[in-house]
């Protein structure tokens, strides 16, 4: 009943340009969610874009700076190790797991340090590594442990002990995974430079 | 209605062109002012439009939920603005309720609906005094039972009694009453 009461006020006619105004609101608030709908699909869209451009940005530069790292050690290989009168190359063929490899030392006596690339070798077992060996005239020290889960070659540049020792020969054992402090292990090559 | 529920634009139109002369008097009548007013008849048709899908038919007509938007809404701006006081002095002094209910303007009588509002113009100037004055200052100004009863200076008893015979009359009256749009 009461409902009706509004009835009971005379009414009041509305100036012309309300009726413009009133529909321009109710309509353009149905129309808003879309535009907003529209508006967030494109921030969206460039907030993606720029997350992408800078996860790709990102990756690239690592991937550049990685590569430069990559150059700059070829670009020393090149010019300290192989073109220097003093640097001595030794190649080792070795076996393992059944396939044919090789061993390769770039040995920089005046430097003292060697850059040795493994070519062919066989990936280890999950609980095993690769461990080069330098043999000196005092006994064997450990050089590296080389981890191989891959087919694929490695390189890797070491410095030669600093106790005055000389270095007579290398090395190479299958050892744990960890290393060992001497060599245990299967003999991979042994050779006197 | 139903061209309203589909969306149709050209039914809002015609709701406006059909309910706007009674939302703004209302309006007006309730903020006595015509720049709110004018608002509220905004928000209403704005509410309407993005809600008409919350009308239940089997609940009720459609003008009196739209006058009961326009009612909220009024009461709303005047309790926002901190006027209430200061609007319902100046309504107690002009005393405007009384006069436009008993002297409707009759250059408005080509509007839709001007049969509707003589019946219930006259249902409501059938009452008592007492009663009608308790009725416009619930209805028309939003007061509760104790503010009538501080306002009339009566018992909170007297003004309850008042309010259920009024409400009773004009459900007797206004019944019958259905709404002329389709």
């Amino acid at each position: 009943m009461t409902d009706w009461l509004g009835m009971a006020v005379p009414p009041r006619t509305p100036r012309p340009e309300l009726k413009g105004r009133v529909l321009a609101r109710a309509l353009a608030r149905r129309r808003w969610p879309l535009a907003l709908a529209a508006a967030l699909v494109v921030v969206a869209a460039g907030v993606g874009s720029a997350w992408w451009a800078h996860r790709t940005i990102a990756a690239l530069e690592a991937e550049r700076a990685r590569l430069a790292i990559r150059v700059a050690a070829l670009e020393d290989t090149v010019a300290s190790f192989i073109h220097d009168p003093a640097t001595r190359l030794t190649q080792v063929p070795v076996s393992t797991g059944g396939r044919v490899g090789s061993v390769t030392i770039f040995a920089d006596s005046v430097r003292r340090r060697w850059l040795v690339r493994c070519d062919g070798l066989a990936p280890n077992a999950r609980d095993q590594a690769y461990q080069l060996w330098f043999l000196t005239d005092r006994g064997v020290r450990p050089a590296a442990v080389m981890a191989m889960d891959r087919d694929q070659p490695m390189v890797m540049g070491l410095a030669l002990p600093q106790s005055g020792e000389r270095v007579t020969g290398a090395a190479m054992t299958i050892e744990p995974r960890a290393g060992s402090a001497s060599p245990s292990g299967p003999m991979v090559f042994h050779v006197d430079l | 209605m139903r061209r309203l529920k589909a969306r149709d634009e050209h039914a809002l139109q015609e709701l406006y062109d059909t309910l706007a002369p009674w939302v703004l008097g209302l309006a007006y009548r309730i903020l006595r002012d015509e720049a709110e007013a004018e608002e509220v008849v905004g928000d209403v048709f704005v509410k309407v439009w993005r809600q008409i899908h919350k009308h239940d038919s089997r609940r009720g007509p459609l003008v009196p939920w739209v006058l009961s938007i326009t009612r909220n809404r009024a009461l709303d701006e005047l309790r926002r603005r901190g006027r209430w006081w200061r609007k319902a002095d100046r309504l107690a002094q002009a005393q405007g309720s009384e006069e436009e209910l008993e002297h409707p303007a009759t250059h408005e009588a080509t509007v839709p609906g001007w049969p509707l509002h003589r019946e219930v113009h006259a249902a409501l100037a059938t009452l008592p005094d007492e009663l009608r004055r308790v009725v416009t200052l619930a209805y028309f100004e939003g007061l509760s039972h104790s503010q009538i009863a501080r306002r009339l200076r009566q018992p909170l008893g007297t003004v309850k009694t008042r309010l259920r015979a009024a409400h009773r009359k004009l459900t007797e009256q206004l019944a019958h009453l259905e709404d002329w749009l389709e």
